[in-house]
């Protein structure tokens, strides 16, 4: 609601991310995951990813085309970027949106400086985030880990790949530059060697200073993040919600097994992992052979408890259609919001864990043993699942699922322990029971992308 | 024990000070109880948060950088994040050593000082340390902000590395400047208010002091310590440079908020919003006619007691003074928003924040305290157990308020204008909370009546606050105002957090129970001002 009838304006400022650096530096990584962050926490962003409206003309361009000499590469690149820029400025003007990342390498000031412009008539403000990197060896990491599963090399051998994408670079390197006093007016922030050392300037707005709050806690180190639900509970069988139950005799089988199961879902040598659990009895049990097994470092996060369901904590969900009826029908309608009487909401949970979700970004390699309403958060932010849907989520018991960021996306497989388990799940608008999850979605994908 | 640590050293140290009243700012006590904090999210059985360690905050920088108010800040932040933080200023240490009304030695600061003012040095440096480790060993504090010059990369080295052996992190955050118009400013304002200037003008006092710091401090070193974890803000906040060794969640953390600091000084009022036709949460109806005309004499008062600062800034000598531009905030509530219209008519700039509309009342809406009393007599005892965190179905606790304020309390430190913010009383409890270091328990009782302004004045070391009473307003709309949520809080005198704080040193009186007065008791009165005298670090 916006009261015009004052005629005041209350505040809406649209940011721009530009973002700047020579290619293999994580630029699509920090844009795309700054979106997901962005939207995740309810601020509707977008990327705006030049390279695939270059794409779109020359899907698969050799390095010659990046050749500033060539006068056509460099006359398709312009309006690959103008392209972009057009659409950006309609998705503003259209009302959708509050961030827009620009990605590309933006890496002449003659072409910052018409960003800046550009979007400074539209009355959008610009944060230029630059990455800069000179170790060589996280350069050619980058290449082989992430480059070669780009787009434009699909298909192809990925050592010629890696090969042409060097050359690719010697071709920016020769026009580069880095963002300098000339430019001290902007907004931008620099990173240096992903994030050792960081320059912020002239920082306008708190929405700006929050990404870069959020980008800084950002590592472009290859790592995996694993996640599983509690083994099963006593609570689980008998159908109620909350409480601080003890593990079933199937959730202890399932404990066993853990360690077995992340064994199995590729843990490269030499890798540590962190053990994160709640403050709950259900997941320190459940989470108790892989400790004594593995030695890993183990913390608990209250932060990881589950959703707490107030008055209906203890209660199944047929009590609670029968005690509070008008609830239960509130929260089918929309569970995202809905606050349970005197507990919380899955908005209230994603805000608990953002200190969590700034944690993870700064961590290497965790394994995660929580809640079906926490582990829905959690997933939903690294996979960019839309808040409405969130929330009804399947995430059956007793299975690890393993999530690595990608530049193009988060890779997701899931590993069954194949020990029986009640489902937990209920579908929206259907009867007060735990039911299965419909047949065509019991077998996830093995691998699942975002973009 | 140290032989040359005197009974008066002790008894001037930093650590007895004495208790703010809620009209000073108390951010140099600490709260007694373990309480969570206004926005903590979470406590762990440590009392410490995020699994992060403790962690030395070492300020760098020459006198009138600022580097007293970004501690000050910082540790004001910190404590409303939850995370338990003093503040150690060398200065205060160094003033209860020299004895009142000597001087410091001329090469007090000087890298080959005399043997006795090497001692002397030491000496005030050891008790400062000695505190710092006690409070991070034995009170479960996690930050200690170390508050001084250290102007030499040697010497900083040499403190990161006798923490580090006792297992303590340190961040350096440097204060540099260049720009000579931002150092004379904060000169000007928080250094030459001291006795020694009573009979200068500004700008030969200003002078004075800036000399008297480059001789008595021939050399400073700005940080480029590679090894070191550092924050490097320069020039008030322009830009920042991260020197990230081993940053955690807190470190990370006070970046966000130090892109959001700077170190003007500007005023802060609060005002609530008038009354209005319909006392529904829901309908969010228009002002009354006696709210429109709250409007217009609070306008007319807090205007008139701006220009009357003014005046008396020019009478003191500063000729040229001129108000800084004021900015008005509201909620996007229809109350709030039309209260701001006269001065909006004047010209003033109106900003709507949707996340300063007030504490959702949920079931509680429209119904007298009796009847929640005898609706929901569970909630009600557990409310009074814990007014702060409880909320009634469906409602907002003040927790709440406050974590969905958080954003609104970043802009507030961002703000470089004078701010006048329109809001609820609940939310303006919470915003108060936030600037005067308010325990959480007692964010619930602020009282904010509608015949007064309430003013925050920054000063480097504290804020404060101070009442302007608007005059010839109905008393029937001065208190807890008809449209008000009659959520019942406990009686007064069963939890009564103002009171038994301590009473003031100087026996002047000051009223220590602070804005709970009973209304029946108020009298017509004068802005007043309750202010603890610093002594100015004059070097």
């Amino acid at each position: 609601m916006s009261p015009a009838y004052l005629g005041f304006q209350s505040e809406d400022y649209k940011i721009c991310v530009v973002m700047v650096g020579l290619p293999a530096r994580g630029k699509s990584l920090i844009a795309g995951k700054a979106m997901r962050y962005l939207a995740w926490v309810g601020i509707p962003a977008k990327v705006f990813n030049v390279g695939s409206y270059r794409r779109h003309a020359t899907p698969q361009p050799a390095a010659t085309f990046f050749d500033p000499h060539n006068e056509e590469g460099e006359r398709m690149r312009r309006a690959a970027a103008e392209a972009a820029m057009t659409d950006m400025l309609q998705w503003f003007q259209d009302g959708k949106g509050v961030v827009a990342v620009l990605d590309a390498t933006n890496s002449t000031k003659e072409r910052r400086k018409w960003i800046y412009e550009t979007c400074h008539k539209a009355d959008i403000e610009t944060l230029f985030v630059e990455s800069i990197c000179d170790d060589e060896d996280l350069i050619m990491n980058n290449i082989l880990e992430v480059k070669t599963t780009s787009p434009d090399y699909k298909g192809q051998d990925p050592e010629l790949a890696a090969l042409d994408f060097r050359n690719r670079i010697r071709n920016y390197e020769l026009v580069y530059q880095t963002i300098d006093d000339d430019e001290k007016s902007f907004t931008y922030v620099k990173l240096i060697n992903v994030g050792s050392t960081v320059i912020i300037n002239q920082i306008k707005d708190y929405l700006s200073s929050r990404l870069v709050y959020y980008i800084q806690n950002l590592h472009i180190k290859p790592r995996s993040i694993w996640l599983s639900r509690h083994g099963e509970s006593e609570f689980n069988l008998s159908g109620k919600i909350g409480g601080d139950a003890n593990i079933s005799e199937r959730g202890e089988a399932y404990a066993r097994k853990l360690p077995e199961l992340l064994r199995q879902s590729g843990v490269p040598e030499n890798t540590k992992i962190v053990i994160w659990t709640s403050t709950l009895k259900r997941t320190i049990q459940t989470a108790r052979h892989l400790k004594a097994e593995t030695g890993y470092e183990k913390l608990e996060w209250k932060a990881l408890d589950e959703l707490d369901s107030g008055v209906c904590d203890g209660l199944t969900y047929e009590e609670i259609a029968e005690k509070y009826p008008e609830d239960f029908a509130a929260r089918d309608e929309d569970k995202y919001n809905y606050r349970y009487r005197g507990g919380e909401s899955y908005r209230d949970v994603v805000i608990r864990l953002e200190p969590i979700i700034m944690e993870l970004e700064r961590s290497e390699n965790v394994i995660i043993v929580t809640h079906q309403a926490v582990l829905r958060c959690i997933y939903a932010y690294f996979m960019n699942v839309p808040q409405e849907q969130s929330p009804w989520m399947e995430v059956p018991l007793h299975t690890l699922i393993k999530l690595t960021p990608r530049a193009y996306g988060t890779e997701e497989l899931r590993f069954k322990a194949n020990i029986p388990a009640v489902s937990t799940w209920r579908g929206k608008g259907s009867s007060a029971k735990h039911q299965d999850f419909p047949a065509e979605g019991s077998e996830p994908a093995s691998t699942a992308g975002t973009h | 024990m140290d032989t040359l640590l005197t009974a008066e050293i002790v008894a001037n140290s930093p650590q007895f000070r004495r208790k703010s009243s809620t009209f000073v700012d108390a951010i140099h006590d600490l709260p007694e109880k373990a309480d969570l904090a206004p926005a903590q999210l979470y406590s762990t059985e440590s009392g410490r948060l995020f699994h992060s360690g403790r962690i030395v905050i070492i300020t760098v920088g020459l006198p009138a950088r600022g580097k007293t108010h970004i501690s000050v800040a910082l540790a004001r932040y910190l404590r409303w994040l939850g995370v338990k933080t003093r503040i150690f200023h060398l200065g205060d240490y160094r003033r209860a050593t020299i004895p009142f009304g000597e001087d410091m030695p001329e090469d007090y600061f000087f890298v080959n000082a005399s043997a006795s003012s090497v001692l002397l040095r030491q000496k005030i440096v050891r008790k400062c340390r000695e505190d710092i480790y006690h409070f991070l060993n034995h009170e479960n504090g996690q930050i200690a902000i170390y508050d001084a010059v250290n102007p030499l990369a040697s010497g900083r080295r040499s403190l990161a590395k006798e923490f580090a052996k006792h297992d303590i992190e340190t961040l350096f955050i440097e204060s540099w400047c260049d720009d000579e118009r931002i150092i004379e400013e904060n000169v000007r304002r928080v250094k030459i208010s001291s006795p020694d200037y009573v009979s200068w003008t500004p700008d030969d006092a200003v002078k004075h002091y800036l000399t008297r710091i480059s001789s008595r401090i021939p050399q400073f070193q700005t940080m480029e310590e590679k090894d070191l974890n550092y924050i490097k803000m320069i020039n008030a906040g322009q830009r920042l440079i991260v020197n990230n060794r081993s940053f955690g969640y807190l470190s990370n953390r006070i970046v966000f908020y130090l892109l959001n600091l700077h170190i003007k000084s500007r005023r802060t009022y609060f005002v609530r919003a008038g009354v209005s036709k319909d006392l529904s949460y829901k309908s969010d109806s228009s002002l009354s006619e006696k709210g429109d005309d709250y409007a217009r004499k609070m306008t007319e008062r807090l205007l008139a007691h701006r220009e009357s600062e003014k005046q008396e800034m020019i009478e003191r000598g500063d000729v040229g003074y001129e108000l800084r531009p004021l900015k008005v905030w509201t909620s996007t509530r229809r109350r709030t928003v039309e209260t701001a219209k006269y001065l909006y008519d004047k010209g003033y700039k109106v900003r709507q924040r949707s996340q300063m509309s007030q504490l959702n009342p949920g079931v509680c809406e429209q119904m007298s305290e009796r009847r929640i009393r005898a609706e929901w007599p569970d909630e009600v005892a557990k409310h009074e157990l814990d007014p702060y965190h409880h909320r009634y179905p469906r409602a907002e606790s003040y927790h709440d308020l406050a974590v969905r304020l958080e954003p609104v309390i970043l802009e507030l430190e961002r703000e470089q204008n004078d701010l006048l913010i329109i809001a609820h009383e609940s939310v303006l409890r919470v915003l108060y909370g936030y600037l005067m270091a308010c325990n959480a328990a007692d964010i619930p009782f602020l009282e904010f009546p509608r015949d007064e302004i309430i003013e925050i004045i920054p000063e480097s070391y504290q804020n404060e606050a101070r009442r302007i009473h608007i005059p010839d307003l109905p008393e029937e709309i001065i208190p807890a105002s008809p449209e008000d949520i009659k959520i019942p809080v406990p009686p007064s005198g069963v939890v009564s957090p103002m009171q038994g704080l301590g009473s003031p040193m100087d026996g002047s009186g000051t009223p220590q129970s602070g804005l709970r007065t009973p209304s029946g008791l108020r009298t017509p009165r004068e802005p007043e001002r309750i202010s603890q005298q610093h002594v100015e670090d004059v070097v």
